[in-house]
């Protein structure tokens, strides 16, 4: 299904999600900030403990989107070749064969990525950013829609390397996925046991809702919703307040101010609307902002945390004025 | 050590941040330190200093910076009280000295004086009171991994003391005037006494300074160091759980301890004479530093807590339960306690307030029946009266509370949250809004400005409502957040439904650039008219 107006694509992106928390129970959020990014175009760092379903998201995600999916374990020993590919010598026709790495998909899973030493993570910054893959010299376009997924833990941090900021900037959302409640838990442990849901990561009951075309149809739309200058205004007010409060020592780039505007407008489309509003931004404000600001000592030490500054922020800055 | 008054939180650092941390420290008392600093180093620096001058010798100073271990005594005994929101002042320090500065300060005088982790090591005399063998397998602990990075941080501040005197110095040259001719340049050739004095007191401020900061910053690498062994933050953490299951278990019983407490109930002297003997052995050796009593200090406690439960003869359940009510697990809920009367046990001498008198009496009560009969206790029957004084007045204040949350009690409410100057980049001041409404609504919509017209009716919807119906409104609040707070207010009345219609109006006419048209302005122009009046008619809530 390709979406031609603006109810059309509310209408779609409502049956993914809707086939997303079919699996996902409990993670309404969770869900709909994926739809966000991926319709945005953006990638997504997933922090949470394990066994709350983010493999199970991102298959869930390839089936019902019908993109092709591959997964990453990142280990210390990950090398850059194993993510985007390498080139070898085949010995039967005497030539040297590209073979392309996992990184040639249109969803993938990087798994715990803070296990992978700085290179290899270079790596996939480059893949992430520039959407194209150069070994040896030939460049490989990706096929649209390219989005990664990377996961890590925030419990078990030994033998990490932190991302690096640069790298963090390139995230559009970071969400966070926590326990679900106890109905919905309560629920899940009922349907796998009565066997309307699979105990294990099989996506296959899932109904195929529309393809890559249909994604980019939907990132079209999403263009062309109306975006006010008072609200792009009000956005870099937003990101420049983070960079003035006295307990961070980060606050937002120029990208975090674009990252804002243009979720802001898919945010305005799933909702249903053409138009983007101030809401729409303080919605997505703190997925695209926490990953991006950095807490000082001083305010870590009073026990502040950057939600807790985000939310004084969104506070504070006055709404936009028409 | 009283987790209310800790003044900072423990967590496991890295060895930046908890050197972050001490300077916070040195911050938050930099004038105590200073003071300290003084009281105990000026007279022994003026005179050696003098001596010094007098003999053009280098002797003198030199033993000054030698005895630098003594020196930090002192602090180290400031801020390891005042991070857990007690301050001794400095002639407490003074008079307490032999408690706290003896131990191991011949090692430190001597063949440790070298030491690049004097600062760091400092604590295992004084803090833990270590001695003889102990004190090797202590530092062998404590110089674990996560290593410390105090020598480091004691060569970092020796470069910047040496760097600040020289600074200072030369800050000085500049201002003294050329007829002086104290030229830096020949400072190092021919020294007058002036001269000499001079430096000595550059280097003696700046000691001011960075002194109190070293013994600072290696205290919070100290701390962060036995975080990380200890685990002092989970310590804390599963203190705080306990407190507050504690409350929560008592909760309902409150009054009814608060009733006990001044009724004549069993003595509690009584039942404290009933406890183990282990327990009342333990509360009398607490003491919070050796500075307070001379004995051992919370933090060697802890290191003793494992012996003493397995030396123990009763059975393992027995022990076990020995164990979790010993200071490692709980080392902060009986110190509150204890350090209340001991405080007010310490000015038994002094001249003590009306309400001090009074508190010593309520403690007291169970330790000391004689006190009755001195001349300064007061009569139980004042006290019993005080306690069912102090019992209603807590009665009628939880009453008016809950009378206050009573649904339609909000009437009774004088005053509300203030309304912000601008809500939704809307003007909200209610002397804003033109006097004639409905004339300034025609005059806009009559210009075809439908935004103006929608701007102004949702402007006096929003400041009608706010005076009515105060909620917490912040400046970044946007038109979704008001209807949001009047819908968790009001719930479905018919003033909520009509500002929801008039904000899509707004949100389309504001942001997609779709002015509604004069009809539906007029429409909810009308609904406004018949709501308003009686919303104006209710009494504000």
């Amino acid at each position: 299904m390709t979406p031609r107006t603006i109810e059309e694509a509310t209408e779609l992106a409502g049956r993914i999600e809707d086939q997303l928390n079919q699996v996902l129970i409990g993670q309404p959020a969770v869900t709909r900030q994926v739809m966000l990014a991926l319709i945005t175009g953006g990638h997504v760092l997933i922090e949470g403990v394990p066994g709350l379903g983010k493999t199970l998201l991102a298959r869930s995600l390839a089936r019902v989107l019908e993109l092709d999916f591959q997964r990453i374990q990142f280990t210390p020993d990950l090398m850059p070749s194993d993510v985007t590919g390498h080139v070898l010598f085949d010995s039967q026709t005497g030539d040297f064969r590209v073979r392309k790495g996992p990184a040639f998909t249109n969803l993938l899973l990087a798994d715990e990525i803070n296990r992978a030493p700085a290179k290899t993570q270079a790596a996939l910054l480059e893949v992430m950013q520039e959407r194209q893959i150069t070994i040896e010299g030939e460049t490989f376009e990706l096929d649209p829609p390219f989005v990664v997924l990377a996961t890590q833990n925030p419990l078990d941090q030994e033998g990490t390397y932190p991302l690096p900021e640069a790298e963090l900037d390139r995230f559009l959302f970071k969400i966070l996925i926590d326990y679900p409640e106890l109905e919905d838990e309560t629920r899940m442990v009922e349907m796998v046991l009565d066997g309307s849901l699979p105990d294990s990561l099989d996506a296959e009951q899932l109904t195929r809702v529309t393809n890559a075309e249909g994604i980019l149809a939907l990132a079209h739309q999403a263009e062309a919703v109306i975006l006010d200058r008072a609200i792009i205004d009000y956005i870099l007010r937003l990101v420049r307040a983070t960079r003035e409060h006295p307990s961070l020592i980060q606050g937002g780039g120029p990208r975090a101010s674009i990252a804002l505007a243009r979720t802001a407008k898919t945010q305005a489309l799933l909702a249903g609307r053409d138009y983007v509003i101030p809401d729409d931004v303080k919605q997505v404000a703190p997925p695209v902002l926490r990953h991006r600001l950095r807490l000082g000592v001083d305010a870590d030490i009073e026990g502040q945390t950057v939600e807790s500054v985000l939310e004084q922020l969104l506070e504070q800055v006055e709404a936009p004025r028409q | 050590m009283d987790l209310n008054r800790i003044n900072a939180r423990l967590a496991p650092r890295s060895c930046w941040q908890a050197v972050d941390f001490g300077t916070r420290l040195y911050r938050r008392w930099w004038r105590q330190g200073a003071l300290v600093w003084l009281v105990f180093t000026a007279l022994p620096f003026a005179l050696l200093a003098g001596y010094g001058a007098a003999t053009r010798s280098l002797w003198p100073m030199f033993v000054f910076w030698w005895l630098k271990p003594l020196w930090e005594r002192p602090l180290l005994a400031f801020y390891s009280r005042a991070l857990f929101g007690d301050y001794p002042s400095p002639w407490t320090l003074l008079r307490t000295f032999r408690s706290y500065g003896l131990n191991g300060l011949a090692a430190q005088l001597t063949w440790r004086r070298l030491s690049p982790l004097r600062g760091f090591l400092t604590g295992v005399w004084q803090l833990e009171g270590s001695k003889g063998d102990k004190v090797g397998g202590r530092i062998s602990v404590l110089l674990r991994p996560p290593s410390q990075r105090a020598g480091t941080l004691t060569l970092t501040l020796l470069t910047l003391e040496h760097l600040m005197t020289v600074a200072l110095i030369m800050l000085a040259m500049t201002l003294v005037p050329w007829q002086f001719n104290l030229e830096f340049s020949v400072w190092f050739q021919e020294q007058s006494r002036l001269q000499w004095a001079f430096a000595n007191l550059a280097w003696y401020l700046v000691l001011m300074v960075t002194e109190p900061l070293y013994v600072a910053t290696s205290f919070a690498l100290y701390l962060n160091q036995r975080t990380w062994l200890e685990g002092w933050d989970l310590q804390l953490g599963l203190t705080r759980i306990g407190e507050r299951r504690r409350r929560a278990g008592r909760g309902g019983a409150a009054l009814l301890v608060l009733l006990a407490l001044f009724s004549a109930a069993p003595h509690p002297a009584e039942a404290q004479a009933s406890q183990p003997e282990s327990r009342l052995k333990r509360d009398a050796a607490q003491s919070l530093l050796p500075l307070s009593t001379g004995g051992r200090s919370d933090f060697s406690r802890d290191n003793d807590a494992a012996e003493s439960a397995s030396t123990d003869d009763a059975t393992p359940k027995q022990q076990a339960l020995n164990l979790l009510a010993s200071d490692t697990f709980m080392p902060f809920e009986e110190r509150e306690t204890r350090r209340l009367r001991e405080s007010l046990r310490d000015d038994d001498n002094e001249d003590r307030s009306w309400w001090q008198d009074l508190l010593k009496k309520l403690l007291d009560r169970d330790r000391d029946n004689s006190d009755r009969d001195a001349p300064l206790s007061i009569p139980d029957a004042v006290v019993e009266g005080m306690g069912y004084l102090l019992l209603v007045v807590v009665l009628g204040v939880i009453l008016a509370l809950i009378l206050q949350r009573l649904p339609g009690a909000a009437g009774r409410r004088r005053r509300g949250p203030d309304m912000p100057v601008s809500v939704a980049g809307l003007d909200t001041r209610a002397d804003s809004l033109p006097a004639d409404l409905n004339r300034a609504l025609d005059e806009e919509l009559a210009r075809g400005d439908v935004r103006a017209a929608l701007a102004l009716l949702l402007r006096d919807g929003l400041i009608t409502l706010f005076q009515r119906h105060p909620t917490p409104l912040t400046a970044g609040a946007t038109e979704q957040d008001c209807l949001r707070a009047y819908q968790r207010l009001l719930g479905d009345e018919p003033v909520v439904a009509w500002l929801s219609d008039l904000i899509n109006a707004w949100t389309r006419t504001a942001w997609a650039h779709r002015p509604s048209d004069r009809q539906q302005v007029n429409a909810l122009r009308d609904r406004w008219g018949a709501l308003r009046p009686a919303l104006a008619g209710r009494a504000p809530s």
